[in-house]
């Protein structure tokens, strides 16, 4: 089952915050990369960034994944702001691994966001809140 | 695997240009370091082309990267993963489709394919959508159409992902494993080459050279170096047998 749900107020780009609430399992990540490939486009991203975008989120998307509880959802928020696209995905985990302890992923998330955080909470029941919370820019010079 | 130091790439640094020692361990650090082409590489298999052309490309990123590291940054993960990803996003700035579009969509694509090759060129970065509507005089939605349109390139995602074995896609564990073998199998495979081969993929992969510059130098046509680039990786890809490493 998936949740779409758009906010009333219209944000930067005539683009609006934007939940989107999947089943927390990987063949549903393809369409949470899209959407944020679509936001992106709207905001007027460079082509790269967009890439960047898609590929950060599925990254993102599949390490929550990974870690998710049995049965749990995949929340993810997309935040436009002036200039940049904070983009914010959380599970519901067992285990109360941060992300960064996937040092390759990490890395890879790293080298497209513009900044990235974490975040685990302890979210009752005896599962923990993973929270990937990353700012995507809007333009990419290559690393030659 | 965190504060990846490799002491060869120190090592590396520290060798005189023309150092003889300096191809065999540039090629072992890079047989070492091949995972991460992988795992790199198969982040772009949704656009349907063949993975092993994928670690390829990614491949050659590895070797910019390996070449070009400064160890004075220390963390070579940190330079390596947006170097490989720059080459393999290059390589995606022309490719086939994989499901049918309309044609007159597809057209539109060459058109904005095209005017996005040109931008970058005079931009410096990839052009935006609202770049390439005032450059092609189309309409915002038209250029958002073309673009989603030119994602479906990716066609086979969904099989792609739900064929990699769930929830361990970088396995870590063997990766020692893969590391000894490749390290091993590819310093003959290169020194097996024949001598203009070795020399071209040298200039090219290890010295980041152009093909054009290649062949002022080797003394033959941009052309052949590309030829003889492509069949001489498919050769080396062909020994280290790839394709059955690929899984974890």
């Amino acid at each position: 089952m998936s949740e779409v749900e758009t906010e009333t107020v219209t944000r930067a780009a005539r683009v609006r915050n934007v939940d989107i609430l999947v089943g927390a399992d990987a063949d549903q990540v393809p369409l949470v990369r899209s959407f944020a490939a679509d936001i992106a486009m709207r905001m007027d991203f460079d082509l790269d960034a967009i890439e960047d975008l898609r590929m950060a989120v599925d990254e993102a998307c599949s390490l929550l994944v990974r870690a998710a509880a049995v049965e749990s959802r995949l929340h993810c928020a997309f935040e436009p702001e002036a200039q940049t696209l904070r983009v914010r995905v959380a599970v519901d985990a067992v285990d109360d691994r941060p992300p960064s302890a996937d040092p390759l992923a990490w890395q890879i998330l790293t080298a497209l966001a513009e900044s990235l955080t974490e975040r685990v909470e302890p979210a009752g029941g005896g599962v923990h809140r993973v929270t990937v919370e990353l700012v995507a820019r809007p333009t990419v010079m290559d690393a030659r | 695997m965190t504060d990846d130091v490799d002491p060869r790439l120190a090592e590396l640094a520290s060798l005189a240009e023309g150092d003889p020692r300096r191809a065999a361990l540039r090629s072992e650090i890079v047989a070492a370091h091949l995972d991460l082409a992988r795992n790199l590489a198969r982040k772009f298999d949704r656009r349907g082309e063949a993975l092993e052309d994928l670690v390829q490309v990614a491949t050659i990123g590895l070797i910019k990267a390996v070449d070009r590291f400064d160890t004075e940054r220390g963390n070579f993960y940190a330079f390596a993963v947006p170097t490989i990803m720059g080459e393999l996003r290059r390589h995606f700035r022309d490719t086939a489709w994989a499901v049918r579009v309309p044609r007159q969509l597809k057209e539109l694509h060459v058109t904005v394919a095209a005017a996005s090759a040109e931008l970058s060129q005079t931009l410096g970065r990839a052009p935006k959508p609202s770049e390439l509507a005032d450059h092609l005089g189309l309409d915002r939605e038209q250029v958002y159409e073309v673009l989603v349109a030119g994602a479906s390139k990716q066609g086979a995602s969904l099989d792609a992902r739900l064929a990699e074995p769930a929830g361990d896609r970088f396995g870590y564990e063997d990766e020692q494993f893969d590391e000894v073998d490749n390290r091993r199998a590819l310093a003959p495979l290169l020194a097996a080459l024949p001598e203009r081969e070795r020399r071209i993929v040298v200039l090219r992969f290890f010295r980041g050279m152009s093909q054009s510059d290649i062949a002022r130098r080797v003394g033959v046509s941009q052309m052949q170096v590309s030829r003889l680039l492509a069949k001489t990786l498919r050769q080396l890809r062909a020994g280290l047998g790839e394709d059955s490493t690929m899984a974890g």
